[in-house]
């Protein structure tokens, strides 16, 4: 009976940890302990309260505005409840996806998961909302494309300040996947930011909610994207 | 680290002495000189001490600044790309250095040279969780890879890496 043959790796002298220079490593120690002071970050879930409140302070703007200019009770309800369910939403994305990644919750997949379901399901979402549809040759000319052009330019206002202070809060917290990051932090700050927009506006046909509230969103997760090497990577 | 955070000198140091060696040679591997290693070096700890904050209580030291080590990396060489030619003192472009290194003696240049002629993706693979001593959950955390993608690369730089070592105990 033959002997297995010995893995030939497997007692391979694999080259030890090199020590910097002597200079190199005194420069970096001085610098770094130069006035050194205790810099505790907000936890995690402080982090990620101060996002959803931001969100929260614009949708309120939006509730205030839907009551100035007199839009019906039951749009501004249901706008309302659009608010607070997808706040939840929001909120498991923060956790999910910025929150400390250990185990299933946070993993790369789940979180890949998240950046291509919250704008599939938005736009679900959107498309149940919508009450009445005209053709698009009718939407695309006239008072309703300028109203859905400035309704998409307030909405991107307003989830540009959500998607920021997401962006803000975590700065230097993702030194692995920042562009993913990014991505999701752009995709709350659309969901925000249309929602918000979504309670003051008393339009509720198909391709106004589509292209002024929904478009919003793939657009801010593309701003996320780009700033997110820059922001998010310490 | 979490000493460090709260502003103790001497936890940086301790820190400092545990992780650098590991990242040096992490760094050594990347970029193949020492000097940039160690440029790299210096920019890692500077990010490290700023983000100091960021740093989730309880999480793992070692990979959350080889990632940053490897992000510094990824940068730099991605400016470098867009750099323009450095021109030599009379004005010309600077002639291409012929690089060929001497056959290796011993097993270990073998596997040195073996190792610099992998895949980068591979030779990182096997670098973290050979050289380094992360575990393979820890190196797809450094990477942004799934552990199934990387033990995959650590198996197929295995077989690449066996190959040329086959062939250095063939020659005379």
């Amino acid at each position: 009976m033959s002997m297995p043959k010995p893995d030939p790796l497997a007692d391979l002298p694999w080259p030890k940890p090199e020590a910097p220079g002597e200079a190199v490593s005194a420069k970096i120690c001085g610098a770094c302990t130069k006035n050194l002071c205790a810099k505790r970050g907000l936890s995690a879930f402080n982090r990620l309260a101060l996002c959803v409140a931001v969100s929260g302070v614009v949708a309120s703007f939006g509730y205030w505005f839907g009551l100035r200019h007199h839009r019906s009770e039951l749009g501004l309800r249901m706008g309302v409840y659009g608010a607070v369910g997808w706040a939840l939403m929001q909120a498991a994305v923060l956790f999910i996806g910025f929150a400390p990644r250990r185990g299933l919750l946070g993993s790369r997949g789940a979180r890949m998961a998240l950046a291509v379901l919250v704008p599939v399901l938005f736009l679900g979402y959107l498309s149940y909302a919508a009450w009445s549809y005209v053709p698009f040759e009718q939407f695309s000319h006239g008072a309703r494309a300028a109203h859905a052009l400035g309704c998409g330019l307030v909405a991107l206002s307003f989830g540009a300040i959500v998607g920021g202070s997401v962006l803000l809060v975590w700065r230097g917290t993702d030194p692995v996947t920042p562009r993913l990051s990014g991505t999701l932090a752009g995709f709350v700050g659309g969901v925000g930011g249309a929602l918000a927009v979504g309670i003051g506006c008393p339009s509720h046909e198909a391709w106004h909610l589509w292209t002024a509230h929904g478009l919003i969103v793939l657009a801010l997760g593309l701003m996320g994207f780009a700033a997110g090497r820059r922001l998010l990577s310490p | 680290m979490d000493r460090y955070v709260d502003g103790e000198a001497e936890a940086f140091e301790f820190l400092y002495r545990r992780v650098s060696p590991n990242l040096m040679g992490y760094l050594l591997r990347l970029t193949r000189n020492r000097e940039r290693a160690e440029d790299l070096l210096q920019i890692t700890f500077s990010k490290v001490h700023r983000a100091r904050g960021s740093f989730l209580k309880g999480a793992p030291v070692l990979p959350w600044i080889l990632a940053i080590a490897r992000r510094s990396f990824l940068d730099e060489r991605r400016s470098a790309q867009v750099r323009t030619e450095d021109l030599s003192p009379d004005g010309s472009l600077p002639e291409p250095q012929n690089e060929e290194r001497p056959l290796p003696t011993e097993v270990s240049d073998a596997l040195e040279v073996a190792l610099d002629r992998l895949p980068e993706n591979y030779r990182e693979a096997i670098v973290l969780t050979k050289i380094t001593g992360l575990s393979v959950a820890e190196a797809a955390s450094v990477l942004g890879a799934t552990e199934t993608a990387v033990k995959l690369r650590v198996h197929r730089g295995y077989t690449q890496l066996r190959k040329e070592l086959e062939q250095y105990s063939r020659t005379p």
